[in-house]
C-alpha cells in the first residue's frame, strides 16, 4: 500500500484542473511555465541550503565553525550573500567584447537548467520523459564550456583567458571517462531513458546488482563529475592562487551570481544523474526476502529517497573538496588519460561481457 | 498552420540567420559563436523531426566538439581580438559568384525532385533501432561504414600518439 | 609485467592515500569538540590566548618597582624599524660615580611589527612579549607608550 497522496495524484489534479477552465492549449502552455517556475524555484531554494551546508560542513572539516554571525547559527549567511550580489553593480570592462561578456553567464545558466529536464524526481514526477535521457544530459552539459570559453575570451584579460582555456581542455578530455562510464549502465539497462534506467532497480540498485564493473562506473563517475564541474581537488581553471577567479574574474554582481548558479546546478545535476543511474533514483532500498523491510521501504516516499541519494552524494563532492589538495596540470591530464579512459574502456567490454552473460544479480 | 509548422520557420530563420552572421562578421571569435547558434537550430529541427537520437548527436559532437575546437583554435591566433580588416572588392565579387553559383545548384535540384507526400509510417527513430541497424550486416545494416570510420579513428588516435609521444634518447 | 604492477600499485596508493585524507577530515567532522574556533568578543572572559602569542613589548616590574633594563640600547639598534626609543641621563651613585642609567623606555606600539628581535637581542633579558592582544583606541598617541614605571630603578645586582 503506498500513502494516500503521492506527488503524482497531486500534478494529475492540477492538470485536470487547468484543462477544466481553460483551452488545452492554454492549459499545456500554464503547465509549462509552471515546471520552469517549479524547476528554477527548486534549484534556487537547493542552491541556497547547498552553500550554507557546504560552508558549514567545510568548516567543520577544517576545525572551524564557518558561518555564525548572520541569523541563528549563521543560517541566513547564504540569504545575506545572494541579497549583496543583487545590489552589487554588474561592472563591464572598457575593451571587453561586450555582447558575448553579457551573454555568457546567461548561456551557462540556460545550459545548467536545461539539463535538469529530463531528471526523475519521483514516481511520475518528470518533465520530460525523453527516450534518450542519459544521452541528452551529457550532450547538452557538454554545452556549458561554450559558455564558459565565451566568458573567459570576451573578459580580454589574461587570466579570464587561461581559466577559460583550463576549463574546457579539462570538461573536454574528462567527458570521455564520465561517458564511458555512464555506458557501463546503460548496457546493462538496456535503456537510455531515464525512467526505464530507474525502472530496471526496482529489484536493486545497480550499483548492488552490478558489482565489480558498476563500481568501478560509479567511482570512475564521481572523479569525473567533480572534474567537469572544475571543483576542487580539479578547480585548476579558478586556482586562486594562479589566476585570481579564472573564467569569471571580471564578473561582478548578479552576472556573478549566474556562473555560481550554475556551477551549483551543474553539481545537483550531476549527482542527481549519479543517484539515479547507479543509486536507484527514486528506488527505495529492498532486500530480496525480507518482505516485511521492503514495505517499510516502500512507505518513504520515492522524492525522500531521490533526495537522500542527491544529497549523499553532494556529501561526497563537498567532503573530496575540502579535504584533496588541487592537482598540477600534468597530473590532471595523466590522470584522465592514464588512469581513468583506460580503465572505463577495459570496463565498458568487462560490463558488456557480464551483461551479454547475464552476470548481474 | 499547425504550431510545428510555425516552430519549424521560426527555428529555421534562425540557423539562417545566424549562419549569415557567422560569415559577415569581422570578428572571428563572435563568427565562431554565431555558427554555434546556427548548429543548435539544426539540432532543433532534428527534434521538431521527432529525431531526438540525431539531435543530441549533432549537440555532442557539432556543438560540443567541433566548436570546442574550433575556439581553442581561434584562442591559439594571434589578433583574434581584433577586427579584420573589410574584404578586397575582388574577394567579395569571387565569394558572392561562388555562393550565387551553389545556390542556383541548389535551387535546381529542389525544383526537379518530386516530393512526394508518403503515408507509409516514419522509421523507428530510437537508440535501440539505431544501434542495431548500426552492427547488422543483412539488409539496411550500416556495419561496413561503422567499421571502417571506427578502424580510420583509431587509426587516427595512434597517429596522434605518435605524432605526440617524446622519444627519450638514451 | 613489473610495469604493469606498478601501475595498478599506483592507483591502489592513491585511493589509499585519498582515503586517509577523507577519514580525516571525517574525523574532524564528526568531533565538534576538537573544533579550535575562538568567538571573539562572545567569549572574551573565557578566551585562551596562548602564552607564546607576540602581542606587545613589555618591560616587568618586581614587588620594589624594578627592572632590569640597564639602558644599554642594544635594543633600540636591533629593532628594524624604530619603534624602540631608549632615553638615558646620567646620574651620580651615592659612592660619587657617575653611571649612566635609564631614564625612559620609549615604545611606540603603532610602528612594532611583533618580530621578537629586541627580545633575542636584550642581554638581561630585561623585556618580554606579553600575549595581550586588544590593542586599539580612540587616540594615535596612547599607542607611544613609557614601558618604565614612574621611579622605578635598576634591580641591584646579584647578591
Amino acid at each position: 500500500m503506498q500513502l494516500s497522496i503521492s506527488l503524482l495524484e497531486i500534478t494529475r489534479a492540477i492538470d485536470s484542473w487547468l484543462n477544466s477552465i481553460f483551452h488545452p492549449h492554454v492549459a499545456f502552455g500554464i503547465e509549462l511555465v509552471l515546471a520552469g517556475v517549479a524547476v528554477i524555484l527548486l534549484v534556487v531554494a537547493m542552491a541556497v541550503l547547498m552553500v550554507y551546508a557546504e560552508r558549514k560542513l567545510a568548516g567543520f572539516m577544517q576545525m572551524r565553525l564557518g558561518p555564525m554571525r548572520v541569523g541563528k547559527y549563521g543560517s541566513m549567511q547564504a540569504i545575506a550573500d545572494v541579497m549583496k550580489l543583487l545590489l552589487k553593480e554588474c561592472l563591464v570592462p572598457t575593451n571587453s567584447d561586450k555582447m558575448m561578456f553579457k551573454l555568457a553567464p546567461f548561456v551557462v545558466t540556460v545550459v545548467s537548467f536545461m539539463t535538469i529536464v529530463p531528471i526523475a524526481f519521483a514516481r511520475g514526477i518528470q518533465l520530460w520523459d525523453i527516450n534518450i535521457g542519459v544521452f541528452y544530459i551529457t550532450a547538452v552539459s557538454s554545452l556549458s564550456v561554450i559558455g564558459i570559453l565565451m566568458a573567459g575570451w570576451s573578459s580580454n584579460n589574461k587570466y579570464s583567458l587561461l581559466g577559460a582555456m583550463r576549463s574546457g581542455a579539462q570538461i573536454v578530455s574528462y567527458e570521455l571517462s564520465g561517458g564511458l562510464a555512464l555506458i557501463v549502465v546503460v548496457m546493462m539497462s538496456g535503456t537510455l531513458s531515464i525512467s526505464g534506467i530507474v525502472q530496471a532497480q526496482a529489484d536493486g540498485w545497480w550499483v548492488i546488482k552490478g558489482h565489480i564493473p558498476v563500481i568501478i562506473a560509479f567511482v570512475t563517475f564521481i572523479i569525473t563529475s567533480t572534474a567537469e564541474l572544475n571543483r576542487a581537488p580539479f578547480d585548476l581553471a579558478e586556482a586562486e592562487s594562479e589566476l585570481t577567479a579564472g573564467y569569471h574574474t571580471e564578473y561582478s554582481g548578479m552576472q556573478f551570481a549566474m556562473f555560481f548558479l550554475s556551477e551549483y546546478t551543474n553539481m545537483f545535476v550531476l549527482s542527481m544523474v549519479a543517484a539515479t543511474v547507479f543509486l536507484g533514483g527514486w528506488m527505495p532500498f529492498h532486500i530480496a526476502g525480507l518482505e516485511g523491510f521492503n514495505h517499510f521501504m516502500d512507505y518513504i516516499p520515492g522524492i525522500v529517497w531521490f533526495f537522500g541519494k542527491t544529497f549523499f552524494i553532494l556529501f561526497l563532492i563537498v567532503w573530496f573538496r575540502w579535504t584533496f589538495p588541487r592537482l598540477r596540470i600534468d597530473q590532471l591530464l595523466k590522470l584522465e588519460w592514464k588512469y581513468l579512459l583506460p580503465v572505463s574502456i577495459i570496463n565498458v567490454l568487462f560490463a558488456a561481457f557480464i551483461a551479454l552473460m547475464g552476470w548481474y544479480l | 498552420m499547425s504550431a510545428s509548422t510555425i516552430i519549424f520557420y521560426i527555428v529555421s530563420a534562425l540557423v539562417l540567420v545566424f549562419g549569415a552572421m557567422s560569415v559577415f562578421t569581422r570578428k572571428i571569435f563572435r563568427a565562431a559563436i554565431y555558427l554555434l547558434f546556427s548548429l543548435i537550430g539544426i539540432a532543433g529541427i532534428y527534434i521538431l523531426m521527432n529525431m531526438d537520437f540525431i539531435a543530441a548527436l549533432q549537440v555532442l559532437i557539432y556543438v560540443g566538439g567541433i566548436i570546442v575546437l574550433i575556439i581553442f583554435s581561434i584562442f591559439l591566433t594571434h589578433q583574434a581580438g581584433d577586427k579584420l580588416p573589410k574584404p578586397l572588392f575582388k574577394r567579395i565579387v569571387a565569394g558572392a559568384s561562388m555562393a550565387a553559383f551553389g545556390l542556383i545548384v541548389v535551387l535546381g535540384v529542389f525544383y526537379k525532385t518530386a516530393f512526394k507526400v508518403t503515408t507509409e509510417a516514419g522509421i523507428d527513430h530510437s537508440a535501440r533501432s539505431i544501434g542495431r541497424q548500426m552492427l547488422d550486416y543483412h539488409h539496411h545494416g550500416y556495419v561496413y561504414p561503422f567499421e571502417i570510420v571506427s578502424f580510420l579513428l583509431l587509426a587516427a588516435l595512434v597517429g596522434c600518439i605518435v605524432i605526440a609521444v617524446k622519444i627519450q634518447k638514451k | 609485467m613489473n610495469s604493469i604492477y606498478q601501475y595498478f600499485r599506483a592507483i591502489w596508493y592513491g585511493f589509499s592515500s585519498l582515503w586517509k585524507g577523507m577519514m580525516l577530515t571525517g574525523h574532524y567532522l564528526v568531533h565538534p569538540k576538537k573544533i579550535l574556533t575562538e568567538q571573539y568578543p562572545e567569549n572574551r572572559d573565557t578566551l585562551y590566548i596562548p602564552d607564546r602569542f607576540q602581542g606587545e613589548v613589555v618591560l616587568p616590574h618586581d614587588e620594589n618597582n624594578e627592572h632590569l633594563c640597564t639602558g644599554c640600547t642594544i635594543c633600540e639598534m636591533n629593532c628594524p624599524n624604530g619603534s624602540i626609543k631608549i632615553i638615558t641621563q646620567q646620574v651620580v651613585t651615592p659612592e660619587g660615580k657617575k653611571k649612566k642609567e635609564l631614564d625612559k623606555w620609549v615604545y611606540h606600539l603603532g610602528l612594532c611589527t611583533f618580530c621578537g628581535q629586541c627580545i633575542d637581542a636584550c642581554p638581561q633579558d630585561a623585556i618580554k612579549m606579553s600575549n595581550a592582544f586588544e590593542h586599539s583606541v580612540y587616540d594615535r598617541k596612547v599607542l607611544t607608550k613609557v614601558l618604565n614605571q614612574p621611579g622605578s630603578k635598576l634591580k641591584s645586582a646579584k647578591k
